[in-house]
């Protein structure tokens, strides 16, 4: 299974994401997921949030679920975006892509992609309050 | 022997500080070395069932064995995405 993972200051540039797309002809699924900023927090209405995260265990806890997905399900690739630091409302901080032979252990896989990260990956966020 | 404690999220707030470094007696365990990080900076002890610990890059339990320079991170629950 290839397996990307980029851990970025800058706005997610899907345009070029996709330009980059490897498929085989035997894939017949292609998934994506963007994780989108929202304006609430709790009670709070918020601008941003601000994404810390601990690199090296990230990227190994990342590492991690890469190698259980490849173990799970015939995934030919996963590629993750995370996003750190300030993300404003309505910008995604997470981008995630998933090519599989069918739907089902697409949408499997990006669950437990996404199950696992907010069990593991070390990154926390922080919001950014809107001043009155 | 020397470790390295780092701290991460809000927990840096709350001890005012990145990291520090403990000595330790040979054969110490992570969960104990919590404890000295707690008695050193108390504020953590009421987050102590929600601590996450790692050494290196890897979670880790309590009776992991600590070896002389591991880095030992304590943080609070993660939450990416």
């Amino acid at each position: 299974m290839k397996t990307q993972l980029t851990l970025t200051p800058d706005p997610i540039d899907e345009p070029a994401l996709i330009a980059e797309r490897e498929m085989s002809d035997g894939m017949g699924a292609a998934l994506i997921f963007h994780g989108v900023v929202r304006a609430q927090e709790g009670e709070a209405t918020i601008a941003a949030i601000d994404y810390e995260v601990f690199d090296d265990m990230a990227c190994h806890q990342f590492e991690l679920i890469f190698e259980e997905i490849d173990r799970q399900w015939p995934i030919e690739s996963v590629r993750v975006v995370h996003r750190v630091g300030v993300v404003p409302v309505n910008e995604p901080s997470l981008w995630l892509e998933l090519i599989a032979p069918h739907r089902a252990e697409a949408f499997q896989a990006c669950q437990f992609l996404i199950n696992e990260m907010k069990q593991r990956v070390p990154i926390w966020k922080r919001p950014v309050v809107l001043l009155a | 022997m020397t470790v390295t404690v780092k701290f991460w999220s809000y927990f840096k707030d709350h001890t005012e500080c990145a990291e520090t470094s403990l000595e330790l007696p040979a054969g110490a365990t992570l969960g104990e070395a919590h404890a000295v990080v707690i008695a050193q900076f108390p504020v953590l002890g009421d987050m102590q069932s929600s601590t996450l610990k790692a050494v290196g890059v890897n979670y880790q339990p309590d009776e992991f064995l600590l070896s002389d320079d591991d880095e030992i991170s304590l943080f609070p629950p993660v939450q990416g995405g």
